[in-house]
């Protein structure tokens, strides 16, 4: 009988290849995106569940009132010691890292690394697996350092190196050799080295090299950029620790921190899907939905289409009827044949993964498991899936078809399948209303990616290439590179350089409270320093509202600033130029700064949130600088950077130069907008394909049924157009509830998603409109096209057919 | 073997309730070869639907080997016809995805006869219609002739102890029309119960009694 069935299946399949490949691309659409977003979830799941003992260990966080200080991923730098020095029954272990970049260097290899300067407990609390050297010992000399495997064979071209060594540059310019004591394999991705997204550390090196990097004071509580962890003892909850942290904040912690600052531990097991106020998690939600959706809009097509086909089989099922076949029977024939189909489409989706799952992991920023990778239960997923999928897509076609009259089927008559038109037309506008809202929130999102993007930001981004310059933060250091600075600047291919410690990507070096001179020194508010010299603005193309930027050449008036708009409004004057020479102070500064200038706002970190106040100090105050940005000029851009690149290696050797254009930069710090941007266009392609195959599906029943009508129109003279329209029509009607439907929908989502933004584009009619006339005009070309070929046949054999 | 008494099947169009069967009175013994002729729209095909349990009636009695057919439900009367009776149609209505063989095999898979048997009982009609040659073909490689010859073997095959045959001929050529209605007589005289639809008075002649209806009211009997 299963043999019967099968037989009976795979003819029909391969009779009706039209059908069979229209359902299994569809089909096929479905199961690839929900096993790549499957893998992806997977993947995000499995973060920090490998560490050790990441079911006891804690990270502690920062939560601050004041959001222009503290990050919410480091902490007091004491803190973790404290806790395990003071409450040794509670706390077993501790891990605290100073994470910093500098210049690694081997031979004539020079790159910028992410460099974790940490306890040596790094390394027996997490479990990291080691390839080569000792765990006990390897970091117990301070010009000792861990590396893992991927930067061994960067470095080295091998795995083995414990005992050579590389040289690292410390800030003031310095070099020297560090030795390898110790080689990690890759790590999978954590909350330790991968604590900051975009700086995934690979170098370890001990606690007591922060001397030579000039990193004192990871011992003072004051220092509130350390990332720290904690390992409790069996048995002791996050509440446990609770108490002991605000005690040694209190008695320890400066009073303005100890205000602003509470230390949450947070568990590592749970941290990475909680971090960034659940940014990971939302987005796996959002990714499960969207896979969910795509993968019931697949289905729902197998239906539709199924339903549409019974016109065909409708002879069969009356048959086999007659022949004695049981209702029972019928449904296990379709069943069967719904499931080697979800089976062929499985089969080609797990086939086509391996070349799917790079490109699928660019888009979500992350490297998707193989298929090798995967636990080996895993192997009976996809039999559930086949099950599942086929059976829900199968069981009501089946159900539909099997209980037709028996007389009515052998006569063709579809009087029972017509019945359901209803409710397959509100499948088809089911599946409609999400490809419009789909397709409304690709719109939208793009729209305010774009928006990112253009000249709103306030500066101007083009030809402006940044690139980290080795520190050497003090004055003699800052007076040579400025002097560099001004060699680069004589290249004709370059417009201005300037120095500064930051470019426009939301990551400054502090803030300062600044307060107007003569008012109370509690009503300070929290400022960015921004230290840039005085090219900034020129190379940026930021406008200069009232008064003149800094200055550092000639004699440099160190007590001279500059603010934003944004800063003179939250001071408390009403005009730009009112502000021009009044005097501010910062608490504990005895220094009186003179407002020289008032520049306008622009956009130095993400349009999420608003303009900071900005206050400019000169970079000569400062000392401390990381970029040198080039205005180049317009021409050739590769070939100026060669240029640049040359001048470089002569007036910074032994250094790298790794540039950035600003449009990158930009593109890194809208990283996840312009990642939703990205799976917003490919949840549009395979809503629209599914939809469109759906479509297709529902205009050949209708064909089928109205055959004997468009044969006797055609005989009275009716032309193509015309009967084209007589199908689009009911198409036209879905659409337009369909939009109905999905419009205010997709208007509250999006509405809700910008909201986000301080910065934000209003929602207009237009992505609307674009998305029902994309809507609308492909269907009335598919409509278009099956109706033309419908027609190509012989009209008297259709009207034979009664 | 079966017996209608008062059938009244109708349908509703508007306010008017149209009659396919007025008051049916019928009663057919074991041997018979039946023919029920009459103008187009009668009701030939909607009692012969009736008798072969594929059409339900609104009103009356029908008794099939003392079974009453109207107290039954759908799953009784679909293994009672299953067993017992055998359908031939017009346009044959073979299963165009199934070989010959296949085809006519099919009735007995829904009968759960095992498969070894199943092999020694379509070899059987195979060798009786004389069609072993064809049995891998595809119905639509056969001639409409060679078609109601499997569709006959069809429904032969589970030794049914009545034929109902929808205008056997209608879609033949004379002569292929004369080799199936002997065909039918010889199985008569071998102690199938028959009754057949037919238009053709010559068709009818290889019967032992005709039916007249006319509006759904059998005329003589």
């Amino acid at each position: 009988m299963l043999k019967n069935y099968f037989k009976i299946a795979w003819r029909n399949l391969s009779k009706y290849r039209f059908y069979s490949a229209v359902n299994i691309l569809g089909l096929f659409a479905g199961i690839v995106f929900a096993l790549l977003i499957g893998a992806y979830i997977w993947s995000e799941l499995q973060v920090n569940k490998n560490l050790r003992n990441a079911n006891r260990q804690y990270i502690l966080t920062t939560r601050s009132t004041d959001p222009n200080v503290g990050y919410e991923l480091a902490t007091f730098g004491p803190i973790a010691k404290s806790l395990k020095e003071e409450y040794p029954s509670l706390v077993e272990n501790y891990y605290r890292y100073d994470g910093v970049t500098s210049v690694v260097s081997k031979g004539d290899k020079h790159f910028r690394e992410g460099l974790q300067i940490g306890d040596s407990t790094m390394l027996k609390m997490f479990g990291f697996e080691v390839l080569h050297g000792d765990v006990q010992t390897a970091l117990d000399n301070p010009y000792s350092v861990v590396i893992t495997e991927e930067k061994a064979i960067k470095y080295f071209g091998k795995t083995d190196v414990v005992g050579e060594s590389i040289s690292i540059q410390s800030f003031s310019g310095g070099n020297h050799d560090f030795n390898i004591t110790a080689v990690l394999k890759n790590l999978p991705t954590n909350s330790i080295s991968n604590l900051a997204k975009d700086y995934p550390n690979n170098f370890f090196v001990p606690m007591s090299a922060s001397n030579y990097f000039g990193r004192q004071g990871v011992d003072s509580w004051n220092n509130i950029f350390i990332a720290s962890y904690v390992e409790t003892r069996e048995g002791v909850s996050a509440k446990d620790l609770e108490a002991p942290i605000r005690q040694l904040v209190q008695q320890n912690a400066s009073d303005q921190l100890k205000k602003i600052i509470t230390v949450k531990p947070i568990l590592l097991s749970d941290y990475y899907l909680q971090q960034d106020q659940g940014l990971v998690k939302r987005m796996l939600y959002t990714l499960s939905f969207v896979g969910l959706f795509i993968l019931l809009m697949a289905i729902i097509n197998f239906i539709n289409i199924a339903i549409s086909r019974s016109a065909s089989r409708m002879k069969e099922i009356g048959i086999r009827k007659v022949l004695g076949s049981m209702k029972r029977q019928l449904v296990f024939q379709f069943l069967t044949e719904s499931i080697i189909l979800v089976s062929i489409a499985t089969v080609l989706a797990l086939l086509t993964y391996p070349y799917l799952r790079p490109l699928f992991g660019q888009l979500v920023g992350k490297d998707l498991p193989s298929l090798a990778e995967f636990p080996s239960y895993f192997v009976c997923l996809p039999v559930v899936l086949v099950i599942v999928v086929g059976i829900s897509a199968g069981l009501y076609p089946a159900f539909v078809l099997s209980a037709m009259k028996s007389v009515d089927s052998l006569k063709g008559k579809l009087k029972t399948a017509k019945d359901k038109i209803i409710l397959r037309k509100s499948l088809v506008g089911f599946q409609f209303s999400i490809a419009l809202i789909v397709l409304i929130a690709a719109g939208v999102v793009s729209h305010q990616v774009s928006y990112f993007f253009s000249q709103h930001l306030g500066y101007d981004k083009e030809f402006v290439v940044s690139a980290q310059v080795p520190r050497d933060w003090s004055s003699a250091g800052v007076k040579k590179m400025l002097t560099i600075r001004d060699e680069f600047s004589k290249l004709p291919e370059v417009s201005d350089v300037s120095l500064s410690y930051e470019i426009p990507d939301g990551a400054n070096g502090g803030q300062a409270p600044v307060y107007k001179f003569g008012s109370d020194s509690t009503q300070a508010i929290s400022m960015q320093i921004l230290s840039p010299d005085e090219h900034f603005l020129s190379v940026y193309g930021i406008k200069l509202k009232f008064g003149k930027f800094i200055n550092s050449t000639g004699s440099v008036d160190s007590s001279r600033i500059v603010l934003n708009e944004q800063a003179v409004k939250v001071l408390g004057w009403k005009n730009d130029n009112d502000a021009l020479n009044q005097q501010v102070r910062v608490p504990g500064d005895n220094t009186v700064y003179t407002i020289d200038g008032i520049t306008d706002d622009f956009h130095f970190g993400s349009m999420q949130t608003q303009v900071p106040p900005i206050i400019f100090v000169n970079v000569t105050r400062t000392h401390s600088y990381r970029y040198l940005s080039f205005k180049l000029k317009p021409g050739n851009i590769s070939q100026s950077i060669e240029v640049i690149q040359k001048k470089w290696a002569t007036l910074l050797p032994g250094t790298s130069f790794e540039y950035k254009f600003m449009e990158d930069t930009l593109r890194k710090l809208y990283a996840n907008e312009v990642q939703l941007k990205k799976a917003a266009y490919l949840a549009t392609v395979l809503a629209l394909l599914i939809v469109l195959l759906g479509v297709l599906g529902l205009v050949s029943l209708s064909i089928h049924k109205r055959i004997k009508e468009v044969g006797i129109r055609k005989v009275l003279g009716a032309s193509v157009p015309n009967i084209i329209g007589l199908f689009a029509r009911e198409f036209a009607v879905i659409v337009i509830i369909a939009g109905a439907a999905a419009c205010p929908f997709a208007w509250y989502l999006m509405n809700g998603w910008l909201n986000n933004y301080a910065y934000r584009i209003t929602i207009g009619s237009q992505p609307f409109i674009i998305a029902i006339s994309l809507l609308a005009g492909v269907t009335l070309l598919l409509v278009a096209v099956q109706v033309t070929r419908a027609l190509k046949q012989n009209v008297v054999q259709n009207l034979k057919t009664e | 073997m079966l017996e209608l008494k008062g059938i009244y099947k109708w349908v509703n169009s508007g306010n008017n309730r149209l009659f396919l069967l007025k008051d049916v009175d019928l009663s057919v013994q074991p041997g018979e070869f039946i023919s029920i002729m009459g103008p187009s729209g009668s009701g030939k095909s909607t009692l012969l639907n009736v008798i072969g349990m594929l059409d339900t009636f609104d009103q009356g009695e029908f008794t099939f080997l003392h079974e009453p057919v109207h107290k039954l439900k759908e799953k009784q009367r679909s293994s009672l016809y299953k067993q017992y009776i055998g359908f031939v149609f017009q346009a044959y209505h073979l299963i165009d995805e199934l070989t010959v063989y296949e085809n006519i095999e099919t009735p007995l898979i829904y009968q759960d006869i095992k498969s070894s048997e199943r092999k020694a009982m379509v070899a059987d009609m195979l060798d009786r219609f004389q069609i072993v040659g064809k049995k891998d073909l595809f119905p639509t490689q056969l001639s409409g002739g060679q078609q109601q010859l499997v569709g006959i073997a069809r429904a032969l095959i589970a030794k049914p102890r009545l034929l109902l045959a929808d205008e056997p001929t209608g879609n033949l050529n004379s002569k292929q029309g004369e080799e199936i209605m002997g065909l039918f007589k010889e199985l008569n005289k071998e102690g199938v119960t028959i009754i057949q639809v037919t238009h053709s008075e010559k068709n009818a002649g290889y019967g032992s009694r005709i039916i007249n209806l006319l509006d759904g009211m059998i005329q003589n009997n």
